[in-house]
């Protein structure tokens, strides 16, 4: 194939891709503008408006549309999210740590411990009701659905680090040994330092899995809903703009997440590289 | 004084040591020389405690150490890549074994800087106090991380292939940076290397090990003329070392006749010293072997002729300083030369067959 027909091939590509990524999106940031509160999901656009941004935030007057029931499930999402990412971090660095000399069994623990992520989560969410339900404990958003939180978002947390730790070089905790430094120490003075960005990493993983996390919690959660469900709850009624208005924020939300993280992450990579270009060098 | 007994380790099926027994005295420079996978890596591990031996004991003043932890042996190790801490400045890498070591840390940070201070000074790196360890070349930073095994005052400095990493310019400078810092502070070091030359320059004695085991040790002189074994010769990596057998008083190798040390009857090997053989004109009288030339490779203060004697390459160095150079053609027929004296005989264990007038260390 000649070189501009194959250019024009992959530019087309490449055009419905993007089409297809932030289509989806771009429709919802249009609708949310929609006029209100007559305006419904639908196109064209009567008048744009930010009558459904107003109505999410409680400011609109009141109408027909029932507001959003966001407040106390979008605390519950981000407390469940937070101590998600909090146990499942330390949780999957200790475990990558153990990885990294070889114990017996190791493989099978391995899988033992991926299977939390291969496992369907309605499955999953059935299961721990069902567990829930014949041991007689309560099922709720801070019990057992954050125990499968826990349970599907660290093999990742775990995967993170052991990739980290697969570039980690032992010799400089061998040497800080050596030193006379006890091994804990060593850990938090020297180890910890130097995985830091990775941990970071695991921990926005683990936080924006455990946020948006929709079939384990459906079934787990017990009567206080978390974020998503309360959505899925909504619109299984009728949908209006609202919900759209709100999925922009929640967006802008996590975008403001990813720019912490990445301003954190350039700190933290500039630090290092102030103190030693290219973090480990082989010197062989 | 640090005494290695029967240390022996095994890596599933393989032997990496095989009872290792050694006296390490009080401050001595200590060179241990070993082929790649001879276990001298290894050995350096087992005695800072990095790897756990099967059997054998280490004692370091009467006291058993071999079950310690690494962090409470008191013995400082300096690797092969220095393994410094990225995420410290030079200054903090120094201090960092002062500053949180289990046993009697330092808490005062004047005192901290003092002894840091005085460290880079002596390594040579006063004003670098503040740089990054990306920021700096890689002889410095193998002074950093000398300074700072040394500024703990280890009981035992044990050195794996520091100089490996260096250039030749550097290595030769570091040789003796490293010779003086031993000498003012007193402390054994323990040097493990791959390279003859700084194992013979460096140590007041020197190990050779090969194949796990401790074949040799001696003064670095005594290892150069007189290798106790035929491995050794091998190691050492400067002599030619021939196969063959007695026949009337003379080392029959391949066909050539070969004068023999005395009272060498049941020599199976025969090595002849690198520079102890000179070439000559195939049909000279004084010729030994015939050989035909391959290469030459100028090295500097002398060239290395290499040949193809009647079994296997033969190497032949010639110094500069006592002849100019000769140029051969390939293929070129030449004789090769020596005095009987010069060469060594070993038996059939590859033992050295000490003659009564073996000349003494040169």
């Amino acid at each position: 194939m000649n070189q501009p027909a194959l250019r024009i091939l992959l530019a087309v590509y490449i055009a419905i891709f993007i089409a297809f990524l932030y289509g989806p999106f771009l429709v919802m940031g249009i609708i949310s503008f929609q006029q209100g509160p007559e305006g419904g999901p639908q196109f064209p656009i009567i008048e744009w408006s930010t009558f459904w941004y107003k109505h999410v935030l409680g400011l609109a007057p009141p109408t027909r549309v029932a507001p959003l029931p966001i407040g106390e499930a979008l605390t519950r999402s981000l407390t469940l999210a937070f101590a998600t990412m909090v146990v499942a971090t330390v949780l999957g660095t200790l475990t990558a740590q153990a990885f990294r000399t070889q114990f017996k069994g190791s493989g099978f623990v391995f899988y033992l411990v991926v299977l939390g992520m291969m496992v369907p989560g309605v499955l999953l969410g059935l299961g721990m009701s069902l567990v829930a339900n014949q041991l007689g404990v309560q099922r709720t958003w801070w019990g057992t659905a954050f125990v499968l939180h826990v349970v599907y978002t660290f093999p990742f947390a775990f995967l993170v680090m052991l990739a980290i730790f697969n570039r980690f070089d032992q010799r400089v905790e061998e040497a800080a040994w050596a030193l006379g430094v006890t091994p804990m120490r060593t850990f938090r003075k020297v180890t910890f330092p130097i995985i830091f960005p990775g941990v970071l990493s695991a921990m926005l993983f683990a936080f924006t899995l455990s946020y948006d996390e929709f079939p384990r919690t459906l079934f787990t959660g017990g009567p206080d809903v978390t974020m998503p469900i309360a959505i899925y709850g909504t619109f299984s009624v009728e949908i209006h703009p609202n919900l759209f208005a709100f999925g922009v924020l929640t967006t802008l939300f996590s975008f403001t997440l990813l720019t912490i993280y990445g301003v954190l992450m350039t700190a933290s990579i500039r630090r290092s590289q102030a103190k030693a270009s290219g973090i480990q060098e082989d010197i062989e | 004084m640090m005494e290695l007994e029967g240390l022996t380790k095994f890596y599933g099926e393989t032997c990496a040591l095989r009872g290792v027994s050694l006296t390490i005295e009080d401050d001595e420079y200590l060179t241990l020389l070993g082929p790649s996978g001879s276990g001298k890596s290894t050995l350096l591990r087992l005695i800072a405690g990095l790897e756990q031996p099967d059997s054998g004991s280490i004692r370091l003043n009467g006291e058993d150490i071999a079950s310690l932890p690494p962090h409470r042996r008191g013995l400082g190790i300096v690797q092969q890549n220095y393994a410094l801490f990225p995420h410290m400045t030079v200054f903090e890498n120094v201090a960092f074994g002062l500053r949180w070591r289990e046993e009697n840390p330092v808490t005062e940070e004047a005192e901290i800087t003092k002894r840091v201070d005085a460290m880079l000074d002596l390594v040579g790196l006063s004003g670098f106090e503040n740089r990054g360890v990306g920021q700096i070349s890689g002889g410095q930073k193998q002074r950093v991380s000398l300074a700072r095994t040394l500024v703990t005052e280890p009981r035992v400095c044990l050195l794996d292939e520091p100089l490996g990493a260096l250039d030749a310019n550097l290595r030769e400078r570091m040789t003796l940076e490293l010779r003086r810092i031993r000498d003012t502070l007193g402390v054994t070091f323990m040097h493990v290397t791959g390279n003859e030359h700084e194992a013979l320059g460096m140590g007041d004695r020197m190990i050779v090990l090969d194949g796990g085991a401790a074949v040799m040790i001696a003064p670095p002189e005594q290892v150069f003329d007189r290798p106790q074994t035929v491995r050794v010769a091998q190691v050492l990596n400067a002599y030619n070392i021939l196969q063959g057998r007695v026949h009337e008083g003379r080392f029959d190798h391949a066909g050539s006749m070969l004068p023999l040390p005395p009272n060498s009857e049941g020599a199976m090997h025969y090595a002849i010293r690198f520079d102890a053989a000179t070439l000559v004109p195939p049909d000279d009288p004084t010729a030994l072997i015939r050989a035909t030339f391959i290469t030459s490779e100028f090295t500097g203060g002398g060239v290395t002729y290499f040949l193809r004697g009647p079994d296997g390459v033969f190497e032949v160095e010639r110094h500069l300083s006592r002849a100019d150079p000769q140029v051969y053609k390939g293929g070129q027929e030449l004789g090769i030369s020596w005095a009987a004296t010069d060469a060594l005989a070993f038996d059939s264990d590859g033992e050295l067959i000490v003659s009564s007038n073996m000349r003494g260390a040169a």
